[in-house]
């Protein structure tokens, strides 16, 4: 199926207000959230949201602007999808850990598994396309 | 194709939301016993190179303790609690002089050592027939750090950034980095109870900390916990009170320099925040908060105590 520039640039800018809705809200939690921390801070909580504004918001608002060629396929988009959603919430449960004062190696499972998501979904987008 | 990716997007939201509520459980919730610790004391764990009963601090025996709701006296233990008020905050502290680094004790949640095990203060000091109690260095909210307790070694993954202290079993205070003393080196120092927290706050009479110094990412002033020094088997215990509406709490340098005036060579910084608990027979003495700012006693991992 080809989508008409006009059909992709709506898809995009929808994405790229969804992914900016995403980014709001987390900033509106990192600040509820270090406002009831007792001045404890993490930079994982403060930085929450640029994980979906720069993943998100901002390659979709590229296409919007500078259209787009060759848009992603389904499964490398699903894929990158999940790869920022799981930089996201880890970062915020890894601030959730650290305003408390502990940690967990469990947390470096996020960051591993978004690294792989997100790059395999690049890898698929850029690899040759077979024609059906 | 499409719907099955999206049933595919669904099941990873699925999985994603199941693995980060398995991680605040296992973090949190999930409690681990790795090491049982028995009841009675061991012969291991009783200072060797101390008398167990030293000099004479009052006339009282131990089976005759003289009791107020401020001090105890008796053969071996004498305890004094004193409330200041500083920086606009209340300050609890306990004089303490021992016989024998033996009164100098400690204990952990349930009697047990791993990780997610918690007591209140009170309740750990009612359950080891404590006198005066305050709370630990909460051990068991970090992977890493030593825990040495009462002479054994429960924890040897040190974490380089940690100031420790070393209270041997002569009672002496000596503060050490883990980035310069590996595990092994402890049992050479004749350590009694180690604590892994910090910053020390004095050292050798002189304040160690900056006006600007906090714990890891700590940026504002806290209900705190300290344990201090002042001479041979001559120790201070030290809360203070904070994030209420008569106390504010202090810095770390506005609580080293309140010890320092009460004579203190050498002082700790433990575990704070809601955890800042003072225990002294039977009752607790500061205001301890928790979840916010609600009055009440959170569950921790362990305490000090003077006690038999």
């Amino acid at each position: 199926m080809t989508l008409s520039t006009s059909a992709i640039e709506k898809k995009a800018t929808r994405l790229a207000l969804i992914y900016l809705l995403i980014s709001v809200l987390c900033a509106l939690f990192g600040c509820i959230y270090e406002h009831f921390s007792h001045g404890v801070y993490s930079y994982h909580m403060i930085y929450a949201f640029a994980y979906p504004l720069v993943g998100g918001t901002l390659p979709a608002l590229w296409a919007v602007v500078f259209g787009c060629k060759r848009p992603p396929a389904a499964l490398p988009r699903l894929l990158y999808h999940c790869g920022i959603a799981t930089f996201t919430v880890g970062s915020i449960i890894t601030a959730v850990l650290e305003i408390y004062g502990t940690s967990s190696p469990l947390t470096t499972c996020y960051w591993a598994v978004a690294m792989l998501l997100t790059l395999s979904s690049v890898v698929l987008h850029l690899s040759p396309r077979r024609r059906s | 194709m499409e719907r099955k990716l999206r049933i595919g997007g669904l099941l990873y939201a699925l999985v994603l939301t199941l693995f980060t509520v398995y991680v605040l459980l296992d973090t949190f919730v999930i409690a681990r016993v790795e090491t049982q610790v028995p009841s009675t004391p061991q012969i291991s764990t009783t200072p060797t190179n101390v008398p167990n009963e030293g000099p004479v601090i009052s006339d009282e025996g131990p089976d005759t303790p003289k009791i107020t709701d401020r001090t105890y006296r008796d053969r071996n233990i004498s305890i004094t609690l004193t409330e200041y008020r500083e920086h606009d905050t209340d300050i609890y502290v306990a004089e303490i002089k021992i016989a024998s680094a033996d009164y100098l004790k400690t204990a952990f949640a349930k009697n047990a050592y791993g990780r997610n095990i918690k007591e209140t203060t009170s309740d750990m000091a009612e359950n080891n027939g404590a006198i005066l109690a305050i709370n630990g260095d909460y051990y068991g909210s970090r992977q890493k750090g030593y825990v040495l307790r009462n002479g054994i070694l429960y924890r040897m993954d040190g974490d380089p950034k940690r100031q420790d202290l070393m209270i041997g079993k002569d009672g002496d205070f000596r503060i050490y980095s883990e980035a310069n003393v590996s595990a092994n080196m402890l049992s050479s120092f004749d350590a009694w109870q180690v604590f892994s927290f910090g910053p020390a706050l004095l050292q050798e009479g002189q304040i160690s900390v900056d006006k600007n110094a906090e714990v890891d990412q700590a940026t504002t002033s806290n209900p705190r916990t300290a344990i201090a020094q002042v001479g041979e088997l001559h120790y201070l215990m030290v809360v203070s009170d904070g994030r209420t509406d008569r106390s504010e709490g202090l810095s770390l340098y506005q609580l080293a320099t309140f010890l320092q005036t009460l004579g203190a060579s050498t002082a700790y910084n433990l575990d704070g925040g809601g955890s800042s608990t003072m225990w002294f027979n039977g009752n607790v003495i500061n205001q301890p908060v928790n979840h916010g700012s609600e009055v009440s006693e959170r569950k921790v991992s362990d305490i000090v105590y003077i006690g038999y």
